[in-house]
């Protein structure tokens, strides 16, 4: 299957990605009508035509949407060679230009607001790729975004401390569940903010490791949450003429966006209705032959009030959103009174599977990993298979070495080296203002005024979801030897 | 005259027999097929019959076996999805280590020759490199995504860590490992072939590659390697792979399967027209160029596909079969 997102996705040397893995196998119900000889069909340059009535009628394409990938168990993807008709960068510059969009359900809706979420990754593989300054490349995106006709442009650093701070509570309780309970699957808890871990996770091994996944959203959907739920009406807007769109490093994050469970059927929209991201923005600018460095640049939005501003900001710990080594001292120190905790990994087999450990007296009282790429994915759902998992939390991501290094982040060019350019971007994160979720007064505020409080009722179904085993249907209709 | 004569046919197996693999001394060599069942052949006196029959390993069709170099290993890919390792460290082989991670069909695993790595490939269009970690334990070291289509064949260079896989996109793929972070990449795609390749086997040296497919060709491949004396430019430093001869005209059908001796240099091909055939390099060969005669033509080596070849590697001219036809066949080959 073709679509014009795959030029750009030539992989270089980097192939640990989940690719697609089967032919589609998706039923297509078919109209036939009777016919008295066999139907002839002509190709043209155009699509294919049926020639059985006398004159050239044009046959219906077969169109494969996210949904229907989503529910289907035939192969495992990543999204990059569907035809993502909703998520593309034509959608959003329709969007933009008719100020109204049809959603998932068929309905077309005009658009009130049009709000963009940036995220750090894809932003700093955009100041990489044009030689800017971080800071400077947020502005001029902030600034492109505006000049397409976006409403507000906004940072995602709430929902990326919200996310981590619903993680480390999360993973309290688990540790509590496991010391009464074993023998249920609380620990090790995996993390759940990589959408292709996620989806492979589901398509493959179901019930067995889904209840090991954390059901903290991740912060591109409580990002949604925020701006579908809080922002619209706090703007007194129905939050289907808010059209949402998020800046990310990977292809995933469509399918993650497309998900029914981030469907509202009270709001009756997604969270997020498109997905943008960095190799697309960088397409964006060449067809419009614009530079990113020659764009005016333009402040961050702020709709949140009072609270202090933030911006795109980097967390402790991985380039992925530091959920490990953020989980990890907050579990050291709230169980054993650990605060200045070292975490120092060590690397196994390779750089991608490295794991620290917590020692007390002399015993080991906390061992996290850090798995990224699909080998080391393999690795740890064997290591759990087999009974063999020594550890209590695994931040998985399904590219290597995170996302700082998704499967959307712009090529290296001229010759440069993936690995070079992952260095580069891990410097440039580590070198961004460090977000302390703990600290950040705006989500304070939001837990009180729009989620009733932390571990409220509220706060559990917005900030939380779910996963589903998709059973596999072994066809041997198209067996090759 | 060359001839192949047939020294002793074996039945056993219910259905097609799909592989047979040589025990490294060459004096016992498995074999498996559609029954899921693994059969290994010994020699009494000159007759060669059943010694054991490995059963309850899996579920499905068992594609290839491959022995390990040491000998103590049996490894075997199934349509099951799994890869299974026998071993022999209770007295007899028996089964204990799986290796999961292939979406559906695996079809084909390899010993690397240091017995180190095994490598796996299958009908999910990946190959896996897999590192003995310890006793029965396996870790995947790589999913290499690179081919487009299923992937038939792996097979290792004969002396270093390189691996090569052929498929039905008709190229063929070299990886190896980055020592500097352990991460294995493509470092060469052989394209030449217009139809799917079915296999793929290296001389004795490492520096020859011959594959098989069903555009019914032979290639030969040889390898250009830094600072080559013929002056073949290399962009990165990596070998480049190039083909030097191409045998057409000779094949009927698709051809699965074939097998270099590494002690004669004769190569044998399995061909869907039921035909074993054997070719030999010419005296008068260039180097660069190399030119292959047709020195013999087994008719009706088999009633059915030639699915397999392998010569013994003791290097005794004895070459196993085996066919669609539940059949495997042991021939003695001589040139006079």
């Amino acid at each position: 299957m073709a679509s014009r997102f795959s030029g750009a996705l030539q992989l270089t040397d980097l192939d640990d990605f989940i690719t697609p893995s089967q032919e589609c196998i998706k039923p297509v119900k078919i109209e036939k009508k009777q016919s008295k000889t066999g139907a002839k069909i002509k190709i043209g340059d155009d699509g294919y035509f049926d020639l059985s009535s006398g004159k050239e009628q044009k046959l219906q394409k077969v169109e494969i949407t996210l949904a229907d990938c989503l529910a289907c168990s035939g192969c495992i993807t990543s999204a990059e060679s569907v035809l993502v008709t909703r998520q593309s960068q034509e959608e959003l510059l329709r969007v933009f230009s008719e100020r109204k969009y049809t959603d998932t359900k068929g309905v077309t809706r005009e658009v009130s607001l049009v709000v963009i979420s940036l995220s750090p990754q894809p932003t700093l593989s955009l100041a990489a790729r044009y030689k800017i300054e971080p800071e400077d490349a947020t502005r001029k995106l902030v600034g492109y975004f505006k000049s397409l006709g976006a409403d507000l442009v906004l940072d995602m650093t709430v929902a990326e401390d919200m996310s981590v701070l619903e993680a480390q509570q999360e993973f309290l309780q688990r540790y509590r569940d496991q010391q009464n309970d074993p023998s249920e699957k609380h620990l090790p808890m995996l993390a759940s903010s990589c959408p292709g871990w996620v989806c492979y996770a589901e398509k493959t091994h179901g019930n067995f490791i889904l209840p090991y996944i954390s059901s903290t959203k991740s912060p591109q959907q409580i990002m949604g949450s925020m701006v579908k739920q809080h922002l619209s009406s706090k703007r007194e807007l129905s939050p289907g003429g808010v059209y949402h769109v998020t800046f990310m490093p990977c292809y995933d994050k469509k399918l993650e966006a497309s998900r029914e469970d981030f469907y509202s059927d009270i709001l009756s929209c997604h969270d997020v209705d498109c997905v943008i991201t960095a190799i697309e923005l960088e397409q964006m600018l060449a067809n419009s032959s614009k530079c990113l460095s020659e764009i005016e640049g333009c402040d961050l939005d702020w709709p949140w009030g009072d609270a202090e501003k933030t911006g795109i900001r980097s967390h402790v710990g991985s380039g992925s959103g530091g959920y490990a080594d953020q989980i990890f001292l907050y579990a050291a120190e709230q169980f054993f009174g650990e605060t200045k905790a070292p975490v120092i990994y060590k690397n196994l087999r390779n750089p991608d599977f490295r794991e620290v450990t917590l020692e007390m007296d002399g015993k080991e009282v906390l061992r996290f990993a850090i798995a990224n790429g699909f080998r080391n994915i393999q690795n740890l759902v064997q290591k759990l298979k087999r009974g063999k998992s020594p550890y209590h939390y695994v931040e998985v991501m399904a590219c290597p070495s995170g996302c700082l290094n998704g499967g959307a982040q712009i090529r290296p060019i001229n010759g440069e080296s993936g690995r070079d350019l992952v260095a580069q971007l891990q410097a440039m994160y580590t070198q961004l203002p460090l977000s302390h979720p703990s600290q950040n007064k705006l989500v304070k505020q939001l837990y009180n005024d729009w989620l009733d409080g932390k571990e409220s009722d509220k706060a559990k179904a917005v900030l939380h979801t779910s996963y589903h085993a998709l059973e596999k249907n072994d066809i041997a209709l198209n067996i090759k030897w | 005259m060359a001839k192949l004569e047939l020294l002793q046919s074996l039945s056993g197996h219910k259905g097609i027999v799909w592989n047979v693999s040589w025990h490294p001394l060459g004096k016992i060599f498995a074999s498996c097929g559609e029954d899921k069942i693994i059969k290994l052949w010994g020699k009494e006196g000159e007759s060669w019959s059943t010694k054991t029959v490995l059963v309850d390993g899996h579920q499905r069709t068992i594609r290839e076996v491959s022995w390990s170099p040491c000998g103590n290993f049996i490894a075997s890919a199934s349509f099951d999805g799994t890869t299974a390792v026998w071993d022999k460290k209770s007295g007899q082989f028996e089964c204990n280590a799986t290796l999961e991670g292939h979406e559906n069909e695996v079809k084909s695993v390899a010993w690397s020759p240091s017995g180190q790595l095994l490598a796996t490939c299958g009908r999910d269009k990946s190959v896996w490199v897999w590192e003995v970690a310890g006793e029965d334990e396996y870790v995947c070291e790589a999913v290499l995504n690179v081919h487009n289509q299923d992937v038939k064949k792996v097979a290792w260079h004969p002396s270093s860590d390189i691996l090569a896989s052929a498929s039905y996109d008709n190229t063929v793929k070299m990886y190896k490992e980055d020592q500097s972070d352990n991460d294995w990449t493509c470092v060469a795609t052989l394209q030449s072939h217009e139809s799917t390749v079915w296999s793929l086997t290296f001389d004795k040296s490492g520096k020859r590659l011959a594959t098989c497919s069903d555009d019914r060709t032979v290639k030969i491949w040889q390898e250009f390697g830094p600072d080559n004396q013929e002056g073949v430019n290399l962009e990165d430093r990596e070998s480049i792979w190039k083909c030097v001869c191409t045998l057409s005209g000779y094949h009927t059908r698709c051809i699965y399967d074939i097998t270099w001796c590494t002690s004669t240099g004769l190569i044998a091909t399995a061909c869907g027209d039921d035909i074993i055939r054997v070719f030999k390099e010419t005296d008068d060969s260039d180097p660069n160029a190399p030119t292959f005669d047709l020195i013999h033509t087994k008719l009706n080596a088999h009633s059915q596909d030639v699915n397999c070849v392998k010569w013994n590697p003791s290097g005794n001219q004895e070459l196993v079969s085996c066919s669609d036809n539940g059949e495997v066949k042991i021939w003695k080959f001589t040139e006079q």
